[in-house]
């Protein structure tokens, strides 16, 4: 069975992640599998202006970056219950269809596989979502480059709407139970589905089984190369940078 | 400037656009939809300087652009930008 690099970067600044985000695209190691589990953060979209999408005077302690793909706002408190992924892989055969919506959805289906193995009716939202009984409980984001695609995307285990009200760029409305309630309408998180709050460790572990069923490879575990350390160290400084994060 | 603001189905589209005698001579345009490839974003918004603002001109110029930088965007047409930008424009 073929073999794919797997790499758990366990709790990390969201700038280095970043930065060996691309490095993995943009390196040579092929197909690569990775976790990492975001401190307290913003993630920009590439689109997005900083000062459009959040109230800045409210983020002072948060850790705020971009990526290199596109979509909205990747935001994890300081409870850090979620499970960030990120698959780097050769486009244009079965597993990688060309086809972006196509491409998404084979890669969402091992989330979904991993909902389903708890129980929960799980589905594929195009353009780019997973969605519980058509709740959201995970956003994904893609990109692409020479032939290859990086996607990555969050499983929420649990969520602060009232967190993410406080720090987002929206009038502070009169009726702001009323928003909180249909926010919890249209977002859910794998804790309040479940009513119980299982181990990360456990579900990481169930998506990387999902995930080698689904793309019929077995997962090695493995580490960065020296060619991707040293484009990682390259790229840090723009992830750091004002002139990528607020522009 | 107006905040013209759009919603796609692939993600929400911001724009403000200055205008001077009709013609189009400031633009930004930002959200949180996917546009591949992302550079090319900074390509629609150059063509755009310098358009006659009006609907139909701007439309056509975003097409092509989108022709010319083999643009993909999910979700998102040149029509969805070219109604977040007639926001801004009323």
């Amino acid at each position: 069975m073929e073999e794919w690099r797997f790499i758990d970067f366990g709790p990390v600044d969201i700038r280095d992640m970043m930065a060996m985000d691309e490095a993995i695209l943009k390196g040579d190691e092929g197909n690569t599998f990775f976790f990492w589990t975001p401190k307290k953060s913003i993630i920009l979209g590439f689109f997005q202006k900083a000062e459009l999408e959040l109230d800045l005077s409210q983020c002072q302690d948060y850790t705020i970056t971009r990526r290199i793909s596109g979509g909205g706002i990747a935001f994890s408190d300081d409870r850090c219950r979620q499970i960030n992924y990120g698959v780097v892989g050769t486009i244009d055969n079965d597993l990688f269809p060309l086809d972006i919506t196509k491409s998404y959805k084979q890669i969402c289906g091992i989330l979904i596989d991993t909902l389903i193995h708890y129980s929960l009716n799980a589905a594929f939202r195009p353009i780019n979502d997973v969605v519980v009984d058509n709740k959201k409980i995970s956003g994904n984001a893609q990109t692409r480059w020479e032939g290859k695609l990086l996607q990555n995307g969050t499983l929420l285990l649990d969520f602060d709407i009232e967190e993410m009200l406080r720090i987002s760029n929206i009038p502070i409305e009169k009726f702001m139970d009323k928003k909180i309630a249909s926010i919890r309408e249209g977002l859910t998180w794998l804790d309040r589905e479940l009513k119980e709050e299982r181990n990360m460790d456990e579900v990481r572990e169930v998506m990387k089984k999902k995930f080698e069923e689904r793309f019929r490879v077995r997962l090695k575990p493995g580490t960065l190369s020296k060619n991707e350390v040293e484009l990682a160290e390259k790229l840090k400084p723009k992830y750091y940078s004002s002139e990528w994060v607020y522009r | 400037m107006k905040q013209g603001i759009h919603k796609s189905k692939g993600g929400l589209i911001r724009s403000f656009v200055g205008t001077e005698n009709g013609i189009i001579d400031d633009i930004s345009i930002s959200g949180d939809f996917f546009l591949f490839p992302e550079e090319a974003l900074s390509k629609i918004i150059e063509e755009l300087k310098g358009a006659a603002a009006k609907r139909e001109e701007i439309q056509k110029n975003i097409e092509a652009t989108y022709k010319k930088e083999n643009i993909q965007s999910p979700g998102t047409t040149p029509s969805d930008f070219t109604e977040s930008i007639m926001k801004s424009l009323e």
